[in-house]
């Protein structure tokens, strides 16, 4: 691949990755449920931390310069298991990227309809799992076809609309917000909950490093680009936040709450610019992740951590649609349950996991490999990469003990999903017939207690009532898993020679 | 004999093909039907009769088996694919 991308262009690619639709949709549960005007601080603790890592991904990225980003830096540090688990983790949050995506346009757009056809608004309002479905599937669809996304002039269009916001609302008057969180120290726990929250805001940069192959002079390159994204992006964030909060009281709102502010600020446009502007984000993101997770499974496929069948290419389009659909049919299914504050913990937990993987990475490969060219190094190392993965498990972590429902249930499901992963891992490395014949055991046994408990829910042994169809449905359950047990167990085994 | 062993081989392949696919069939519909359970849609945890205090455990018992059921069934349907 050429390298036709100068220093103007990453940075570019820094900030568009950045800027997206997480701003619309995060900053709601943040200010209402989490922190109130202390999202401020939050941020700056969000950004303070994003810096942190990025310093790693800074020295990463320029001493291996290469397309995979943290699956690359994890499989050059730890390799096996390491690298397959950053792999897992990076597409999960993808998938939970893009379901939060696709959540997030369904809102902007029942907004839209609540300002310009209000008489659609509680229809569109009801069906928002339903809208995101429908997008998703769309999204997929083109992307099967191999369309073209939409490119980082999003970037510049934002950049003008939060401008004319921040001049706007400084205009309007503002109340000046309490940033310090009361009463201390127990309202910090707020805040860290809402940096942890609010993550996803910060992360995007590193499609920074994902485009590394395409940067001229990578290593000087990407290294000043990663810090002065990361330096712009945070009095951005600051200064919005500053606004909004000066201009939208702490209450119980339908609304989102930038297109509040923005509303307020400039009555009978400001929320249906910035629905707009949330829609065009949440499809862009919600394209890029589609193709990411494709992408990232598609790569450990590759390695041979995942089926071969997720390497196929469409015969028309040439594009990857076995990944592309596996990954949306999961898209889908978190969309359906429509949890917006689940899904902004899940996509946060997943990319806080691999950055803290990425810093752990840094130890390894500076004990490792000492003699690695390195264009740039991490300052005041060791203390840079030990903060990163600190802070990571600090964020991981407070939200749990403010006692957020949803930070808990994202944090359970994701631990169940990694365990998950190195289940499959290790079935991976023991090989097939070994695992046929472990699941025929197994399959065998079900065959059995369902029959059992069929035989036992007939004789009304058991005090459960079930009606002579459900019956009938669990005896066919139990026959056909006794006979794939045995056909399973009897599997011949492989011949060596 | 080898034509025998030969019919027994296929006919083992057709079996395998069979069963494997009614059984991720029925791992996928166990898996919906915990799902429409934990949604309550269609009305199912009336028609179910339900009690509320074993839904938990309904629920666990039928994604367990249902993705057991699925895995399983798809190695007897990819046997055919990588047996000599």
């Amino acid at each position: 691949m050429k390298r036709k991308l100068g220093f103007f262009d990453a940075v570019m690619m820094g900030l568009s990755g950045s800027i997206g639709f997480e701003i619309f949709v995060l900053m709601d549960y943040a200010y209402f449920g989490l922190a109130g005007p202390s999202i401020i601080l939050a941020l700056l603790l969000g950004g303070l931390v994003n810096l942190l890592i990025m310093f790693s991904y800074c020295e990463l990225s320029a001493a291996i310069p290469e397309v995979g980003g943290e699956y690359t830096y994890t499989k050059a540090a730890y390799g096996g298991l390491v690298a397959f688990v950053s792999g897992c983790l990076r597409w999960l949050a993808s998938v939970f990227g893009a379901s939060l995506a696709a959540l997030a346009f369904a809102r902007q757009l029942s907004y839209l309809f609540l300002r310009i056809a209000p008489v659609f608004e509680v229809f569109v309002s009801i069906q928002t799992p339903l809208i995101a479905v429908i997008v998703i599937i769309i999204l997929t669809a083109l992307d099967v076809k191999g369309a073209k996304k939409v490119g980082p002039m999003i970037v510049v269009t934002f950049l003008a609309l939060f401008t004319i916001f921040l001049l706007s609302g400084l205009w309007h008057g503002l109340t000046p917000p309490d940033v310090v969180p009361k009463p201390l120290p127990q309202g910090l726990s707020g805040v860290f909950a809402a940096t942890a929250y609010m993550f996803p805001m910060f992360f995007g940069m590193r499609a920074l490093v994902a485009g590394a192959a395409q940067i001229r002079n990578a290593e000087k390159n990407i290294p000043r680009a990663i810090i002065l994204s990361a330096s712009l992006i945070v009095p951005l964030y600051i200064s919005v936040a500053y606004v909004a909060v000066g201009v939208v009281p702490l209450g119980d709102f339908d609304e989102p709450f930038l297109n509040l502010a923005a509303e307020n600020i400039l009555p009978g446009v400001g929320g249906v610019l910035f629905a707009i502007a949330g829609m065009v984000a949440s499809l862009s993101a919600l394209g890029t992740s589609i193709a990411v997770q494709s992408s990232v499974a598609r790569g450990m496929s590759r390695d041979g951590y995942l089926p071969k069948a997720l390497l196929s290419v469409h015969r028309r389009y040439g594009t990857p649609y076995v990944a592309t659909i596996a990954g949306s049919l999961f898209i889908i299914f978190l969309s359906a349950v429509g949890y917006v504050e689940f899904l902004g913990y899940a996509a946060s937990f997943g990319s806080i996991l691999v950055f803290a993987l990425v810093n752990l990475s840094l130890l390894k490969l500076r004990k490792k490999k000492p003699y690695l060219k390195r264009a740039f190094k991490a300052p005041l190392y060791p203390f840079t990469p030990i903060a990163g993965v600190v802070m990571s498990f600090v964020l991981l972590v407070s939200p749990v003990f403010f006692g957020d429902v949803n930070a808990i249930s994202a944090l359970m499901s994701g631990l169940g999903l990694m365990g998950l992963v190195l289940l499959t891992y290790y079935l991976r490395m023991v090989g097939r017939h070994r695992v046929q014949v472990a699941l025929g055991g197994i399959s065998l046994v079900m065959g059995i207690l369902t029959a059992l408990l069929t035989y036992l829910i007939e004789t009304e042994f058991l005090p459960i009532t079930l009606s002579p169809g459900s019956l009938y449905i669990l005896a066919f359950f139990s026959a056909i898993s006794i006979v794939a047990g045995i056909l399973n167990v009897t599997v011949r085994t492989p011949k060596i020679f | 004999m080898i034509c025998v062993r030969i019919s027994i081989k296929g006919a083992r392949k057709i079996l395998s093909t069979l069963v494997g696919t009614l059984q991720s069939t029925l791992g996928v519909l166990a898996v919906i039907f915990g799902y429409f359970l934990y949604s309550n849609l269609f009305g199912l945890r009336e028609t179910s009769k339900v009690p509320a205090e074993l839904l938990p455990f309904y629920m666990l018992i039928l994604t367990v088996f249902g993705f057991f059921s699925i895995i399983s069934g798809l190695f007897l349907l990819t046997e055919s694919s990588v047996s000599p």
